[in-house]
């Protein structure tokens, strides 16, 4: 299968979500590094050189999530792979934002905004959807 | 003029004969009768007192009739002037009224004639009196209606909500200059139509008044955003004016700056969210650990599964207490909490509350030092609440402290305040966390932090009790090596404690 030895980076500062997604994304054959907040993430990203990163939003900052992950577009190695955010701001804040069009990508730094609960089928659907076009490439 | 005063007459002829009889025939009537036996004297008499009516010689030696009459209508121009003659011709009594007599009486006369004659005068008199008075009576009613005109301008110039009144064509009848400062408008001229000036949704409120057939009886009322990022807000309340048949004369609206109202609107809406994402996430850990457990695809060894049980517990546990300190919020918010006032002695309080704490004090190896000053004055407060300022405090300082560190609690008396200080040796805060500190929902978020449970509400409440006291609390703090709070309170006059114990006030 093509999601066989992907490596994703997973940073959320709530510990038992961090746990529970590694599980989900474990069960569906993904490796999985974690990391408990951004600057973590972002050493733990340099090191491991991930597939795949999911960002939770709201960490020590409230947009700590897209600080990082405008950081890790930025990096050679970052620009080429998925990033997605992960929050549940969208319903709480009122104030609504999306990665669907180009333009909201560019700006927002990131291919997808994933809502909590993460549904784990469409997550893997997203993440091999990427790793397909990487492949035809 | 009342009618038991006597009617005043003034009798003016050289004729002595003529005078004394018409003076005896009046009063014999019930007439109060001055005579004259010249015109210097009827000039002096007629003008010193208001006669009701005086009867002129036309011809004296002195002063003719006419000059008499003259002077006396001049200063009274009521009295009612009769000129005597014995050469009545058309020219005298045309004369004779073109300067202001009421009627001429040719000489000699007969009792009756004269009583006639008088009689006429009266009625005439009275009918000017009357006149005069409504006159009068109008000019004074007249100053009166400009005066509450100027009033009611004065006063619904200086409210400071906005007035502006239209009639039933859309035109401006009234309208004062908070109007027009929250219509953002530079002016309007009385009778212009304004309608079109109104911002869109007040202009519709005022159409569905006037388009209506039937006068709608109730007010209609609109917010409206007028100057971007919250400047200014408000809300126009429209009435119907009815006319005196009941139809619509007009509109009345009244338009309030609501902004301020806004504002906290909108600092309660961002409290709630935050609330809600605060609420959602243990929620949302506790769903992820059952759903997992649930899942049979997914194989979890039993270790894991009792310790995924063993988190699931500690979150909703965490979550029960934020419920809790929301609930307590609140209560403070509503300002209606009954509180028991009591004469409230400190060190005992702190001493009852380490003893709740003994246990975890003894896990972590603390070591708790207590300086005593003599003599701390008491605290006058609820001894629920100030039991809570400090369990949140020590709480604090026992899970934010180190393994075998240090807590130490000073009292002392500072003026008017009692002042207690809590020392803990913990991991202290960096400046920016410092700042917000009394955040609610703030938790500083580092590596010593990220085991001790919370529900970032702790501090906000000791914030809110302390202002409610109105005391105040001041921060110090070294990153990595502690942080001390000093809380002010304010104290009673050191009584007797006895006296104290006893008494019990409810506010």
């Amino acid at each position: 299968m093509i999601t066989e030895d992907k490596k994703i980076l997973l940073v959320d500062d709530d510990l038992d979500l961090l746990e529970q997604h590694k599980l989900l994304l474990e069960s569906r054959g993904f490796k999985v590094v974690t990391a408990e907040g951004s600057k973590k993430g972002w050493e733990v990203f340099k090191q491991e050189l991930p597939d795949a990163a999911i960002l939770d939003l709201i960490m020590e900052e409230h947009d700590s999530g897209f600080i990082l992950a405008h950081k890790i577009k930025k990096d050679p190695h970052g620009n080429k792979i998925p990033v997605f955010i992960l929050t549940s701001a969208t319903y709480v804040t009122g104030f609504k934002f999306g990665a669907s069009t180009a333009e909201e990508k560019e700006w927002i730094k990131c291919d997808g905004i994933l809502n909590k609960p993460i549904i784990i089928d469409d997550l893997v659907k997203k993440l091999e959807i990427f790793f397909n076009e990487a492949k035809v490439k | 003029m009342s009618d038991n005063q006597k009617k005043k007459i003034l009798i003016v002829d050289d004729e002595k004969n003529l005078r004394l009889g018409t003076k005896r025939l009046l009063e014999k009537e019930g007439f109060e009768v001055v005579t004259a036996e010249n015109g210097t004297e009827g000039i002096e008499f007629g003008i010193a007192t208001e006669f009701d009516i005086a009867i002129i010689d036309m011809k004296m030696p002195d002063y003719d009739g006419i000059q008499v009459l003259k002077a006396i209508i001049k200063k009274f121009p009521n009295t009612v002037c009769f000129i005597a003659t014995a050469f009545a011709s058309y020219d005298t009594a045309i004369e004779a009224t073109r300067v202001g007599a009421f009627s001429y009486i040719p000489k000699p006369f007969s009792p009756e004639e004269l009583l006639q004659q008088v009689s006429k005068g009266l009625e005439k008199r009275e009918l000017s009196l009357q006149k005069e008075s409504w006159l009068k009576e109008r000019e004074e009613r007249l100053l009166e209606v400009a005066f509450e005109k100027t009033r009611l301008n004065t006063i619904i110039n200086s409210i400071s909500d906005g007035v502006l009144v239209i009639n039933k064509n859309g035109e401006v009848v009234l309208y004062n200059p908070a109007a027009l400062k929250f219509l953002l408008l530079k002016n309007i001229a009385i009778e212009e139509y304004i309608i079109d000036k109104l911002p869109e949704k007040m202009a519709e409120q005022v159409n569905e008044f006037l388009k209506s057939h039937e006068i709608i009886k109730r007010s209609l009322s609109v917010q409206l955003q007028m100057k971007q990022e919250n400047d200014l807000f408000i809300e126009a309340t429209s009435s119907p004016v009815p006319a005196h048949d009941g139809s619509l004369a007009g509109i009345a609206i009244v338009i309030k700056n609501i902004t301020e109202l806004k504002k906290i609107e909108f600092l309660k809406s961002q409290f709630v969210s935050m609330v809600s994402h605060e609420l959602k996430a243990p929620i949302a850990a506790v769903y992820g650990y059952l759903k997992l457990i649930a899942d049979k695809t997914i194989l979890i060894d039993p270790v894991k599964e009792g310790e995924f049980i063993n988190r699931s517990i500690y979150r909703l546990d965490s979550l029960l207490k934020m419920v809790n300190d929301l609930l307590d919020i609140s209560r403070m918010e509503m300002k209606n909490t009954q509180r028991e006032i009591k004469e409230i002695d400190l060190p005992d309080i702190i001493k009852s509350i380490l003893e709740l704490f003994q246990l975890d004090i003894k896990k972590k190896g603390i070591g708790v030092v207590i300086e005593n000053e003599e003599n701390i004055q008491f605290l006058s407060g609820d001894k629920d609440e100030i039991t809570r300022l400090f369990t949140n405090l020590i709480s604090n300082g026992i899970k934010y402290n180190k393994q075998n560190g240090l807590l130490k609690i000073k009292f002392c008396n500072e003026n008017d305040y009692i002042v207690t200080e809590i020392k803990d040796s913990g991991i202290g805060m960096r400046p920016d966390e410092k700042a917000k500190l009394f955040h609610e929902f703030f938790r500083a978020k580092n590596e010593f932090t990220k085991d001790i449970s919370g529900t970032g509400l702790g501090l906000s409440i000791v914030k809110r009790i302390v202002d409610s006291y109105a005391g105040k609390i001041e921060v110090n703090s070294d990153y990595g090596s502690g942080t001390a709070f000093r809380v002010f309170l304010p104290s009673v006059k050191t009584m007797n404690k006895k006296e104290i114990s006893d008494k019990k006030i409810i506010s």
